[in-house]
């Protein structure tokens, strides 16, 4: 059995501007409580000016580096997670790269939305485990609030959604316990319209157009089928939450932390009580940075690290729901 | 330690009838020989309105699973290699696995434009190569549907500013079926590098995330951001030296030298670039394949869909080597063994 791959860095990046439930409501018609209600969320951070995720990215990935004590020339993969890309087309990886200074290296982008990160994490494992390399830097970077309509026609997706990044470095675990005991990757692609953003779209003669923008419910907007994303999410989370368990021979009460996806508050707290695990064991920040999708994951797991609730030694589930659907977990010894 | 894997089955897709020279000339206000004279390219594909990525691998997944001798309930992953999804989220593998009726596997998208397909070969192995947590052999993604396929026509300048890439992008899809087995080519290497300070020479800028005007605003419209730009001649030189690198880099991987291949695909935008690529490595005109001389440049899928036409003609043993560059910049090669 090949040798296990770890963690070995996590670092993060924030806009400064912080945007609150209160500031929403001046632009669109909503408040503080309707928002928090249904969400959790309080506030999330909105980039203030022309700022690309690339640029939280790179703060971000020389955090993770140093965390990791390595350099960008010690990376054989870099791997960008998005839904909200820096430019149409190459990849962002590339311009990922070229911000970091690093050589000549392969770089691609993975595509999985809100499961972005943990398919990332599962692609460097597999990657690295068939011996093609020994470092792989994973970045999850969002700029949201420059895509979402901050009107009352969008509130109901533009209320949720933060700017941020996160990155991770995954390499050889430093002892055979510790480390990424097994990952699992789920879609359902017959969801793939129920929580989407259809603009540009190659399907379609012109792929972009200025009106996409415009009208009653614009194509160029994200949107949402808001009940199907919570039935699904909170059926789907404890699956494979309980089958990354199960691969490993564990139950539930083995698991000490969640990390999950950070959605929705009230998803978090439904797949808690549904696995019987106390607050204390499910890791939620979206209060403060609302759903910053492929950066969500590394961004609560960071500050479950700085906070003392991950701790050395403990079985987390990293686990994810989304666009597409698409669904993932990782469980891993800390 | 590379788990051995092989393109189990293959299927392509070419959307509807060949667009000639002589009918794009029209469109781009220019002549059949003009045409043809500046871009290499014999004729080329252009899906209708209406149809993505996700259509057009669609059509070729059947084949790839036929002749893989498996189905789409024995799938354990699907990979999605593309630089013009179907939409902007979520990516084209869930609309393919919708389309092929594929249980709850994952859906894996993946961005790495002309080194797609090679990119997906590499990840597929790793993912092959999995196994059961408990230990046992097993691979837990025994077969993996690779899917590398693109829909530039509803995205391109057919104005005099846009006619370079115009001209030259096209659309297509293939599907190739990765996983252990007896029969098939079998990856022997593979290779692929991105070098980002070359990013806005062979780009889409828009729609972008960083504007805080907004993704996609009237004036990007007007100023024609949201269409592919390139500065080939300036990309000329990289392309050449980097595929000709990579080109030896994967074949001494392999074990053989580029001359000895049975067959060598080079596919890059500008066709006498890959023919200049051949001719630095040695090998005999008889023996190089330019997929975009054929059908146009359909970035990920390119070196795919003439592996699939190649391959009747070859015998076991045969070595193959694909070789690709493209925006990014990004480059790379494979080694395959016919088998």
């Amino acid at each position: 059995m090949a040798a296990r791959n770890h963690i070995l860095g996590v670092a993060t990046c924030l806009p400064d501007n912080i945007v609150t439930n209160d500031d929403l409501s001046e632009c669109m018609d909503t408040s503080h409580e309707w928002i928090e209600q249904r969400t959790g969320i309080c506030e999330r951070r909105h980039i203030a000016e022309d700022c690309g995720g690339t640029d939280l990215g790179k703060v971000a990935a020389e955090k993770a580096l140093e965390d990791a004590g390595l350099t960008i020339e010690d990376i054989d993969l870099l791997i960008y997670a998005t839904l909200s890309p820096d430019l149409e087309w190459p990849a962002t990886a590339c311009l990922m790269a070229a911000k970091l200074g690093a050589p000549p290296m392969p770089a691609l982008d993975v595509r999985n939305q809100c499961s972005g990160f943990v398919y990332a994490l599962a692609t460097a494992d597999t990657w690295l485990k068939s011996g093609r390399g020994k470092h792989v830097l994973i970045v999850g970077g969002e700029i949201h609030s420059t895509g979402l309509d901050l009107t009352t026609r969008g509130r109901e997706v533009s209320v949720i959604f933060g700017d941020a990044a996160a990155a991770v470095v995954v390499g050889p675990s430093p002892d055979g316990e510790k480390g990424i005991l097994s990952t699992h990757l789920h879609a359902d692609g017959k969801f793939a319209e129920k929580l989407w953003m259809e603009v540009p779209s190659s399907r379609r003669s012109p792929n972009v157009m200025v009106e996409d923008f415009e009208g009653e419910d614009p194509s160029g907007y994200p949107r949402m089928a808001g009940r199907y994303v919570f039935k699904h999410a909170v059926t789907r989370f404890p699956e494979v939450i309980r089958e990354s368990l199960a691969a490993n021979g564990y139950g539930v009460e083995d698991l000490d932390l969640l990390v999950p996806h950070q959605a929705n508050l009230r998803i978090n707290q439904f797949v808690g009580a549904e696995l019987k695990l106390d607050e204390a064991r499910v890791v939620n920040n979206m209060q403060k940075y609302g759903n910053t999708t492929a950066a969500s994951i590394p961004l609560a797991l960071r500050e479950a690290l700085d906070d003392g609730r991950a701790k050395e030694g403990g079985l987390f589930c990293l686990a994810a729901f989304g666009a597409g659907f698409t669904w993932a977990a990782a469980l891993v010894r800390w | 330690m590379h788990p051995e894997i092989r393109i189990l089955g293959l299927g392509t897709h070419l959307p509807g009838p060949v667009v000639s020279n002589e009918e794009l000339a029209r469109r781009l206000d220019t002549d059949a020989d003009s045409l043809r004279r500046e871009t290499g390219i014999e004729g080329r594909h252009f899906a209708p309105s209406g149809e993505g990525p996700s259509d057009l691998a669609a059509a070729a997944a059947k084949r790839a699973l036929d002749e893989a001798d498996t189905c789409v309930d024995d799938l354990g992953l699907m990979i999605f290699a593309t630089t013009t999804p179907d939409v902007a989220f979520p990516g084209s593998a869930c609309f393919l696995q919708e389309k092929l009726g594929a249980k709850t596997i994952g859906a894996l998208d993946i961005r790495a434009q002309s080194a797609g397909f090679i990119a997906g070969l590499d990840l597929s192995a790793g993912f092959c190569g999995e196994t059961q947590a408990d230990g046992s052999a097993d691979s837990r993604y025994r077969r993996v549907l690779l899917a590398a396929g693109e829909v530039f026509a509803n995205g391109l300048d057919f104005s005099a500013e846009g006619r370079e890439l115009a001209g030259r992008l096209a659309d297509g899809a293939a599907v190739a079926i990765v996983g252990p087995g007896n029969h098939g080519p079998r990856l022997l290497g593979s290779r692929w590098y991105t070098d980002g300070t070359l990013l806005e020479s062979f780009w889409t800028e828009v729609a972008r995330s960083s504007n805080v005007a907004g993704r996609v605003t009237r004036e990007d419209i007007e100023e024609g951001r949201h269409f592919p730009r390139a500065d080939l001649p300036g990309l000329r030189a990289v392309a050449t030296e980097r595929m000709a690198l990579v080109a030896r880099e994967v074949a001494e991987l392999a074990g053989f030298t580029c001359s000895d291949a049975a067959r060598v695909l080079i596919d890059y935008i500008e066709p006498d670039i890959a023919e200049a690529v051949a001719a630095d490595l040695g090998v005999a005109s008889a023996k190089l394949i330019v997929p975009t001389a054929k059908f146009g440049n359909i970035m990920t899928a390119g070196l795919a869909i003439a592996l699939a036409d190649v391959l009747p003609e070859l015998a076991a043993g045969d070595k193959v080597l694909l070789v690709a560059a493209g925006p990014g910049f990004t480059w790379g090669g494979a080694a395959l063994e016919v088998g």
